[in-house]
């Protein structure tokens, strides 16, 4: 007995003391873990506070067929059937059908439901049967954190969002991809954990052994209610015109700050979303659009004036052995202004190449003092790199210079042009558009940002009046006369590019356009730049740049300027006139004296006793026969008013 | 020792109820948030109102200021 004893004595010893680190080591391993506390991440504002982007729990419902009784499934499995079919539009026999399977083959959990918010949630958890629990109803859910867009398909490709795969490999898309990882992210914390009963786990310490940090908030530039117009006038014109995609961008002038930004392109089906951010990711052959920066550098360079004549012939020109068109019949003999205004491409093609055919680097050199060749470097990542070529480049030929002269043979993103645009609307001064205006912690910020500018001045006052000048006319007179408004005024260019025209033949039969539409607003003082552009309208419907791209650029032109109140200013006028005095005083004199005491009211206006009686301190009720002057009254003067009492006048 | 761990866990509890209801209030809000912003999107009131005759307005507003004379 005392061997056993003895025995039992030695294994316990062994267990405590020799083996005792390696079970406490196991011990702990099965009931204490390691959490990760993941970080909030950030919202996305806009300029005004609306929400862009945030994270918000969603639900997915599924039921455990088993668990119900009998009973219970027997009652309520066709009330919860019929619920279903009115919540998913799915007929009631069928779920039914699904749900008595999935209890034939003791299916724990059949998924119902997928993403529903949170209402949506509540509605289906008080559905029959499923309102009597998990248990005994079979209720089954799980919750999943999405990163929503409250304003839906509007600038989603802008505001963007940000993937992590398996890889641990992120997708960036928009403003919330590009600001992910600096401020949206955050960083998750680590706790460690104690098992204890019911599944759930019990912190060890009362700290967290790694805080963590939630995402910063990050307040966009974006205004919604110049994206809304913005997005709907773009649908409508890709709508009207079954235009393969396209995009619009609304700058403010001063700060470079972007107010609306929309890109949709069309599907399989026809229907127009948000797919890619053309604005930012897509250089192009901008054609037209591009001839104001061609016509900026001759006039800065002083080998012609607006005034200069330039021979546009008959519509035709051969340069180099290539023949060059106008739209029509040709503008003949012009000024160097007008071959702006009716957008000529012979004459701005001339121009050039009369001027610039010898020393071709002045010119260039002068497009890349403007940036033009050099990105602008927005924080939404993928910015589309423009391509002017110079002498050596592999695009460069003998009918570069000439094609450049139109936008040709070279490329920028609607972004670039837009941002230079807005230099001309700015006075000269070249700032980079941009997306964001604070990061905020609460009410905290953590940085604030302002405007960056690239080039202070791109060129002389006198250019930038005579070009100014230019822009204006072309909406008054020129090729965008259509979009002229007598109410409110605009300037820009239109432009109206053939694309995908490699194999001539083909596009002959089948002709593709970009049609768009630079400029600012109001003409003078301009306030907002915007560009629009909008790629392979049917021809059938139309292809000239004022006439799709010009009407989204006029919607929101007119819309910001309707929003903004004109002021009239008039010094105030007093009127001095004797009775109105005399009978102010009359009326007043009798207000302040008569409170609960019926004054003498024949001979005043109806209106005004009536006002008075309406004013004394006792309630009473009035009516009045006539509407001219009182001629008599019920109550005499002098008596005192009764609550509620009725007075009677009589009027002329 | 006992009880106090017992509360503890029941804190524990406690705890993750609430951060649900956190996280389901929250929900709701964005939810509400959505659906008022889209509510009150100007395209969303011009389609509404068209039915009524109404439109928008094809010149801005005008304010009166009067500067007083002293």
């Amino acid at each position: 007995m005392f061997v056993f004893a003895l025995a039992v004595v030695f294994k316990l010893c062994t267990i405590q003391f020799v083996d005792g680190d390696k079970y406490r080591a196991m011990a702990q391993k099965r009931s204490v873990r390691a959490f990760d506390i993941p970080a909030n991440r950030g919202n996305v504002y806009s300029a005004d506070g609306s929400l862009l982007a945030t994270s918000i729990p969603k639900y997915n419902i599924g039921i455990d067929a088993v668990t119900s009784s009998n009973k219970n499934f027997n009652k309520y499995i066709k009330p919860l059937c019929d619920s279903l079919s009115v919540f998913t539009g799915k007929s009631s026999g069928s779920i039914e059908k699904k749900i008595t399977k999935a209890r034939n083959t003791k299916d724990q959990y059949l998924l119902l439901l997928k993403n529903l918010s949170y209402s949506e949630f509540v509605r289906v958890r008080d559905f029959p049967l499923f309102k009597l629990g998990s248990i005994r109803g079979g209720f089954v859910y799980d919750q999943t954190t999405k990163r929503e867009h409250p304003l839906g398909g509007i600038a989603e490709r802008s505001i963007g969002y940000e993937r992590k795969d398996e890889n641990n490999y992120y997708t960036r898309v928009g403003i919330d991809g590009a600001f992910g990882k600096d401020y949206l992210r955050g960083k998750n914390g680590r706790r460690l954990k104690q098992k204890i009963g019911k599944g759930e786990w019990k912190p060890i310490r009362d700290v967290n052994e790694v805080e963590p940090q939630n995402g910063y908030d990050i307040y966009t530039t974006i205004d919604v209610n110049v994206q809304d117009i913005a997005h709907h006038s773009l649908l409508g014109q890709l709508e009207k015109y079954e235009a393969e995609h396209g995009c619009v961008v609304v700058m403010d002038v001063k700060t470079g700050e972007i107010k609306a930004i929309s890109n949709l392109g069309r599907n399989r089906e026809g229907k127009y979303y948000e797919r890619l951010n053309y604005a930012v990711g897509e250089s192009h052959e901008p054609g037209s659009t591009f001839k104001v920066m061609v016509m900026m550098a001759a006039l800065e360079d002083k080998v012609i004036d607006t005034s200069t004549v330039v021979d546009t012939k008959n519509g035709r020109k051969r340069f180099y052995g290539r023949d060059i068109n106008d739209s029509g019949a040709g503008h003949g003999k012009i000024s160097a202004a007008k071959a702006l205004e009716v957008s000529s491409n012979i004459g701005l093609a001339t121009i050039i190449d009369d001027n610039y055919k010898d020393k071709p680097l002045k010119f260039l050199n002068r497009l890349y003092s403007w940036r033009l060749n050099d990105t602008l470097g927005v924080s939404i990542i993928g910015e589309g790199i423009p391509d002017i070529p110079k002498p050596g480049d592999e695009i460069w030929s003998k009918n570069a210079l000439p094609s450049i002269a139109y936008g040709y043979n070279m490329k920028l993103t609607p972004l670039q042009t837009l941002a230079f645009y807005n230099a001309i609307a700015n006075d000269g001064q070249l700032i980079k558009p941009r997306f964001l205006r604070a990061v905020k912690e609460f009410d905290r910020d953590i940085e604030v940002f302002e405007k960056e500018v690239l080039v202070d001045k791109i060129c002389s006052d006198q250019t930038l009046f005579k070009i100014k000048d230019i822009l204006k006319n072309i909406v008054v007179r020129g090729t965008g006369k259509k979009l002229y408004s007598e109410t409110f005024s605009m300037a820009g260019k239109t432009g109206t590019a053939r694309t995908d025209y490699g194999d001539y033949d083909a596009w002959l039969k089948d002709r593709k356009y970009v049609s768009s539409f630079a400029g600012y607003f109001p003409a003078e003082n301009p306030k907002y730049s915007c560009i629009v552009v909008i790629h392979k309208p049917s021809t059938k419907v139309g292809f000239y740049g004022a006439d799709v791209s010009g009407p989204v650029f006029k919607r929101i032109a007119q819309k910001i300027y309707t929003d903004t109140p004109l002021i009239d200013e008039m010094q105030s006028v007093e009127f001095n006139n004797p009775q109105v005095v005399q009978d102010f005083e009359k009326f007043n004199s009798i207000s302040n004296k008569y409170k609960t005491i019926m004054p003498n009211l024949v001979g005043l206006p109806a209106m005004d006793a009536v006002a008075f009686l309406e004013n004394m301190e006792v309630k009473v009720k009035v009516k009045v026969n006539g509407s001219g002057v009182v001629t008599s009254q019920s109550i005499s003067k002098d008596i005192k008013l009764k609550f509620n009492q009725t007075i009677v006048l009589e009027a002329s | 020792m006992i009880a106090s761990a017992h509360s503890a866990d029941k804190k524990v509890f406690e705890i993750s109820r609430l951060s649900d209801e956190v996280k389901d209030l929250r929900s709701a809000f964005v939810d509400g948030r959505s659906k008022l912003m889209r509510l009150k999107m100007e395209s969303t009131i011009i389609k509404k109102v068209e039915e009524k005759g109404l439109e928008t307005s094809k010149v801005p507003p005008r304010k009166i200021k009067i500067i007083a004379q002293d």
